[in-house]
């Protein structure tokens, strides 16, 4: 309204003042924009806003910036605009850093001014900059009337547009989708025949309670989640850990864990990015921070933040922060040092390995890689056009949340850790593992001695006083706290300890030292050798004869700071608050994505300028308000989408529909989608019967995929290490994959057709029907419910018949056709 | 990831009704893919009402008018080669180096109404020009009879210059990696994916072989930031159109070459031949999904790449002087060396695109040279000046040069002016780009660039010019491949660069 007001005066204005120019009429659009832009705007428009002075539309325009108003219309001599652009002094003229102005542009400018500076409603361009719709908080739209909420939002797109929904699918097409939708696998022929004998009104829901409680939905809707947070097994050159960690797959089956507990997903997000500060004992939930440990980069701590800052922003918040690296965002208000001040909530932050209880104490073997603060006041600079080689030092940037998402204030709160988290090797079954890796080197030499190896018996005995000294050493760390009698009496045990550990191992040297002298070929170097250890055993013969004291070497082991710099958590609370407009819109727009096939905003991972606008800004307004409102139940919320009419229908196209909206964009049918990979593989296992059912643990080589049988998301799966059956399938790129796609290539077809898996599965399915299937016919049916989930037509039937005629091993060669059959691979 | 799932989807009643047409008159795929001149005209779509297209027709296959190549090789180096470093030589630079553009004598360039209208950007004056000039970062001479400069990090492309017609008058639009799909697609990233121009000839074309895919990609494709598998995929023309990766690697070109669990290739054929009737019976209940016809076309192309494929990489048969022309011998030309000739021996086999890329690296891309050119663009070039050069010579000499279009190209030029202390920015106002064979004219420079290497001031061809260039010597007519319902604009279309044609 302001806008009206500013302008009619300016208006007005120009009406008065005219006379005082009668030269040729300058015409805004023609005439004044093309300068303000070319020369202006990069400065002052919306985006930048410098000096608070915007010249991209009227209203801010005319009101002027800090220094005052840029143009008093009628008087182009005294209005800011014109001063600056002849002023002398060239710190002082604009446009800045740049040459000065044709003297022709300038004198048109003054005169514009003059002549009243009229600047039509056409060009008056947005008062405000008006919010983007993403950083608005959804407002719960009520639905319009309907029995299902969804159904009512997209019916009125529909009815706008004349399209006539499909009706309902057919019930083995529908129980085959919501499977593969909720489980990751079809059903199988009992299963069908259940459903489609079930003729309750309940049956489908029914259905879909009992998927929704499966373990298995966790294993399915856990790799979508391994998608999305960017899940990857450790890789590196040959044994040499380069990115990510080992152990990284104890946070997969927190993933699958916690969609099978149902855990909301604020609390998720909680976990994710501050585990170590909210529960900073519990090992199951610190698995949770493999998130941020899947981004460790052992040869640049940047690129390694900078993977964590840009995919925490695309994944939760779909937001581009990685565009403002090396210079301000082009398309979002999100400036060079904001993307700085989001690092800095990371800064801190590193990866350790925990010992676990019951694991060993050689954390390589078994240990949980988790993050915490190591650094609590590390401080944050902006570089230079984002190179880490020139950072800005003058100023150190504080953790904030860019202002255009919201991020006025974050309370941050440094978190005090408990002892057993500073010094976690001192809690006691870590002690008890130390202890039992040393009895194991006892037991290990004692068999060594039975092999007769020469230096035998000095192992056995540097074995012993190595455990001797560790539970030595360790009841003295026990007892350290009190400084008294009994730990003075405990530190001069483990002082002799560890001097007969010395005395021994020298020992032990010296006689290596001999053998190696006493060999007829022996080296040049073996007498100085020899000499040393002889003089290394004489002092340690000496020192074992010392007097005694407490001053034994404690254990070497590390120790944490006892405060976390609370940056995390604080993030993590914005994200996952209610108040947040992004985080329930962005997830909800995955989940709808994975279950109808097409995302309700196209840029699942920006939501920004950039992106594009939702096609049902409602719905997707409502499904978050809904969501949060829920609890930010996950569960809830898939079975609020699957059981909507339109994720039932049927997904054959109809020409009405084609030709109004062939794209389906209004989901007047259901789309027609191919399996992902790790499905396809699952699928033709479970069919088969071969599916092995165990659930977690550590990656399994990628190679044995094709001839072992656990749930494809189990094997490892990292840059160049991938199954590859899994990657001609479109597989997840392990660096980044918001949006599966969906190719159809050759080499796919040669995967189902010519892999050693299809085949093997294809026998044995073939040889379990074949037992139920007398004739020719029977065994159609059977392998048609069995591989695709429904009956054959008479003209397949017929197809089908005379295959099987032709040969002996024709029922397991129709079995592998239907394995590889259209059908198959895709869900209708 | 911006993947467009719909786009794959999307299908025109009338192609689907050509299909089927085709399909169950003649025997199934076979009978879609035609032999240049041998394709059966057929009957103009009748039931196409509505999609409102009355006249239009599925292609049939065969060439709108008589071509003059039958195959496509498209070069393209990922992240911006520098056009004054390659095919532009700009002296001045050397001779002005230090000054700034506006203490030149070119100070003009500044003026250009080019340097606004040239670039999209969403917000205007992000990037400035490097003011800066930046000498030459290596010398040139005149190569061939026709003396053409070319730079002295190209000297074996140097060697074919008479065989080359050079564009120095490209430009773009788009001055971020973006410009990587653009050069594809022929419009800005901004706008979105849309079908490339192997998939257009692959849309227009019949195939030349029916054991191996018509339109391949060789070498990594484009990153997720510059356009991703967009830089090759088939978009709203369905999935089937799209380019198919393949490893130029003898011992693993593509995985599951051959049946396995025992099975023969007469089991395998039964099994193929039911598994198509059976999909083509779906295909009767669900007429309108493109997806299942891109499947049973890819299974009918694997059951005959299983042995088409491996053959193809087998270098045994190369002799020796072949080897060393591709530069195989030498570890720096090895890789690109292997990929130039496993081009050469698509050719020999009728691939008809065969989309070649040098550079990837997972972002921008290698030739990306912000810092540190001089080192960079001489190692790149070494890598496939000998390689391209080879090929250039090999087809030339094997009598394939004729029918076959060489195209070399990248994103965009390098900026005059420095960017750092050694490097320089990106450029889209004006850059180069050669064809050759292919009834393309040999030893002859087309446009210009001013003396800087700024701007496109002469014969000015925005990048879907080459794409005309390749259709129109294909034989193809841009506006006759058109899909009802999608609107293409005449910048999409471009123009052929006649001048340079023979």
């Amino acid at each position: 309204m302001r806008a009206w007001g500013m302008a009619g005066l300016a208006m007005l204005l120009g009406g008065l003042v005219r006379a005082q120019d009668d030269g040729p009429k300058i015409d805004f659009g023609r005439d004044v924009r093309p300068i303000l832009r070319d020369h202006c705007l990069s400065c002052h428009s919306a985006a930048k806003k410098k000096g608070q002075l915007r010249l991209d539309a009227r209203s801010a325009a005319f009101k002027g910036g800090i220094t005052g108003k840029a143009i008093v219309p009628g008087k182009g001599r005294e209005s800011l605009l014109y001063k600056l652009l002849v002023d002398a002094d060239e710190e002082a003229r604009m446009p800045q850093k740049a040459p000065r102005l044709p003297a022709e542009k300038i004198e048109l400018l003054r005169r514009w001014i003059d002549q009243g500076a009229a600047w039509p409603d056409s060009e008056a361009g947005e008062d405000a900059v008006a919010p983007h719709w993403s950083t608005i908080k959804p407002a719960p739209p009520t639905p319009p009337p309907g029995p299902h909420p969804v159904d009512a939002f997209l019916s009125v797109a529909q009815q706008a547009r004349g399209l006539t929904p499909r009706p309902e699918a057919s019930k083995p097409a529908l129980l085959r989708r919501v499977y593969v939708d909720l489980i990751g696998l079809p059903p199988t022929r009992e299963e069908v025949a259940a459903f489609v004998a079930d003729p309750s009104p309940g049956a489908y829901e029914k259905v879909v309670d009992r998927l929704l409680a499966d373990p298995r939905h966790g294993e399915r809707w856990g790799r979508h989640f391994m998608d999305l947070w960017r899940y990857s097994d450790w890789y590196g050159y040959q044994a040499e850990v380069r990115n990510s960690q080992p152990h990284i797959w104890r946070w997969r089956d927190w993933i699958v864990e916690s969609l099978n507990a149902d855990k909301p997903y604020d609390r998720m997000i909680l976990e994710m990015l501050a585990a170590d500060e909210i529960a900073p004992e519990d090992p199951q939930t610190l698995r949770a921070t493999g998130f941020l440990v899947r981004n460790w980069c052992k040869f640049s701590r940047n690129v390694w933040l900078q993977e964590t800052v840009e995919h925490t922003a695309k994944a939760f918040l779909a937001t581009t922060m990685n565009c403002a690296r090396c210079h301000d965002h082009f398309f979002d208000p999100i400036s060079h040092e904001e993307y700085y001040a989001f690092r800095a909530f990371f800064e801190p932050h590193d990866v350790r390995t925990d010992h676990l209880e019951g694991g060993a104490f050689d954390v390589t073997k078994v240990g949980l890689a988790r993050a915490y603060d190591a650094k609590p006041d590390a401080p944050t600079h902006r570089f230079e056009r984002g190179d880490d080689r020139s950072p800005d030092t003058s100023k150190t940037i504080a953790p904030a949340v860019p202002r255009s998402l919201g991020g006025a204030s974050l309370r941050i709160e440094p978190v005090a850790l408990p002892p057993s988290v500073v010094a976690p090797e001192k809690r006691d079954f870590v002690r008890a593992l130390a202890v039992a890796a040393e009895d194991k080197a006892v037991a290990d030499a004692l068999q060594a001695l039975g092999k007769g190896e020469a230096v035998g018996g000095l192992d056995f005995a540097v074995a012993t006083a190595r455990r001797d000294s560790v539970l030595a050493v360790l009841e003295a760390e026990r007892l350290e706290g009190k400084k008294d009698e009994a730990w003075k009496k405990a530190a001069a045990v483990a002082l002799l300890a560890q001097r007969k550990l010395a005395l021994l191992d020298a020992a032990r040297a010296k006689f290596v030292a001999k053998q190696a002298f006493d060999k007829p070929d022996k080296k040049a170097d073996a007498k100085k050798k020899l000499d040393d250890a002889e003089k290394a055993l004489a002092k340690a013969e000496t020192d074992y004869q010392a007097p005694t004291g407490t001053g034994y070497a404690p254990r070497k082991m590390e120790t944490y700071p006892a405060t976390s710099s609370g940056r995390r958590l604080a993030l993590a609370r914005w994200i996952a608050s209610t108040e947040n407009p992004l985080t329930a819109r962005v997830l909800v727009n995955h989940v709808w994505l994975r279950h109808f096939g097409a995302p309700l905003v196209v840029t699942t991972f920006d939501f920004g300028h950039n992106g594009r606008k939702p096609t049902h800004p409602e719905l997707l307004d409502w499904l978050a308000s809904e969501f949060m409102h829920d609890g930010w139940s996950l569960r809830k919320l898939h079975r609020l989408l699957v059981t909507s009419a339109a994720y039932r229908r049927d997904s054959a196209a109809d020409p009405g529909g084609l030709a109004k909206d062939p794209e389906n964009h209004f989901l007047w049918r259901m789309n027609v989608r191919r399996m992902e990979s790790e499905a396809v593989r699952d699928a033709v296992l479970h069919l088969s019967g071969a599916l092995d059912p165990s659930r977690g643990g550590p990656e399994l080589d990628q190679n044995s995929a094709l001839t072992t049988f656990r749930r494809s998301l189990y094997y490892r799966h990292a840059p160049e290490k991938e199954v590859e059956f899994l990657r001609l399938f479109d597989a997840a790129n392990v660096n980044e994959c918001y949006q599966r796609s969906e190719s159809i290539i050759p080499q796919q077809a040669l995967a189902l057709a010519n892999s050693v898996l299809v085949a093997t599965q294809a026998r044995s399915l073939a040889a379990r029907l074949d037992k139920e299937a007398p004739s020719d016919d029977a065994f159609i049916d059977v392998a048609f419910l069995a591989v695709l989930g429904r009956s054959a037509s008479e003209a397949e039937r017929k197809e089908c018949g005379g295959f099987l005629r032709q040969g002996p091993r024709a029922r397991e060669g129709l079995v592998h056709v239907l394995f590889n059959h259209n059908d198959f691979v895709t869900i209708r | 990831m911006k993947h467009d799932h719909a786009g794959c989807r999307k299908v025109s009643r009338r192609t689907f009704l050509a299909d089927t047409g085709m399909g169950f008159t003649g025997l199934a795929l076979s009978a879609m893919l035609h032999r240049d001149g041998t394709a059966p005209a057929f009957a103009k779509a009748s039931a196409g009402e509505r999609d409102g297209a009355e006249g239009w027709r599925a292609p049939d296959g065969r060439p709108h008018f008589k071509p003059k190549a039958k195959t496509v090789i498209w070069f393209f180096m990922v992240g911006g080669t520098s056009h004054m470093e390659s095919f532009d030589p700009k002296p001045e630079l050397t001779r002005y180096a230090g000054k700034t553009i506006g203490d030149s004598p070119y100070k003009a360039t500044l003026e250009s109404p080019h340097l606004k209208k040239n670039v999209r950007e969403v917000i205007a004056g992000l990037h400035k020009v490097h003011p800066t000039i930046y000498p030459l970062q290596t010398g040139f001479k005149k190569y061939g009879q026709s003396g053409l400069d070319v730079s002295d990090w190209w000297p074996h492309v140097g060697s074919c210059a008479d065989d080359l017609a050079v564009v120095r008058s490209f430009w773009t639009t788009d001055n971020n990696h973006g410009a990587q799909l653009q050069f594809h697609t022929g419009r800005h990233a901004l706008e979105g994916a849309l079908p490339t121009i192997g998939s257009w000839v692959h849309y227009g074309l019949g195939s030349l072989n029916e054991n191996l895919p018509q339109f391949v990609v060789l070498g990594t494709p484009l990153a997720d930031c510059c356009g991703g598998v967009n830089g090759h995929t088939g978009n709203y023309l369905g999935p089937e159109h799209s380019g198919v990766r393949m490893n130029v690697d003898p011992k693993n070109p593509l995985p599951f070459a051959a049946p396995g669990g025992g099975k023969t290739r007469e089991d395998q054929a039964r099994e193929f031949d039911l598994l198509r009737r059976l999909n083509r019976l779906t295909e009767i209940e669900y007429p309108d999904d493109a997806a299942l016809r891109a499947r049973i076309k890819s299974y009918e192309l694997a059951f005959r790449m299983q042995t088409a494929v491996p053959e193809l990489f087998t270098f045994e048969s190369e002799d020796e002087e072949t080897r060393k022309l591709y530069g195989l011998d030498q570890d720096v030309t090895r890789s690109f060396g292997q990929t130039c000739l496993g081009a050469r021996r698509m050719v020999e086999r009728g691939v008809r695109f065969i989309q070649v890329f040098h550079g990837s690296n997972g972002g921008a891309g290698a030739w990306d040279a912000h810092g540190n050119l001089k080192a960079g663009h001489t190692k790149l070039c070494a890598e496939v000046d000998k390689p391209i050069a080879g090929l250039l010579k090999d087809l030339k000499r094997r009598g394939l040069l004729d029918e076959t279009l060489v195209v070399w190209g990248t994103e965009f030029g390098r900026t005059p002016g420095a960017q750092g202390s050694d490097g320089r920015d990106h450029h889209p106002f004006g850059f180069c780009g050669w064809l050759a064979g292919g009834g393309v004219k040999g030893g002859v420079v087309h446009g210009a660039t001013d003396e800087l290497g700024f701007h496109a001031v002469e014969n000015r061809h925005y990048i879907t010019d080459l794409h005309a260039t390749v259709l129109h010597q294909l034989g193809l007519d841009a506006r006759k491949l058109e899909v009802p319902g999608r609107k293409r604009l005449e910048v999409d279309f471009g123009k052929p660069i006649t001048e340079i044609l023979a």
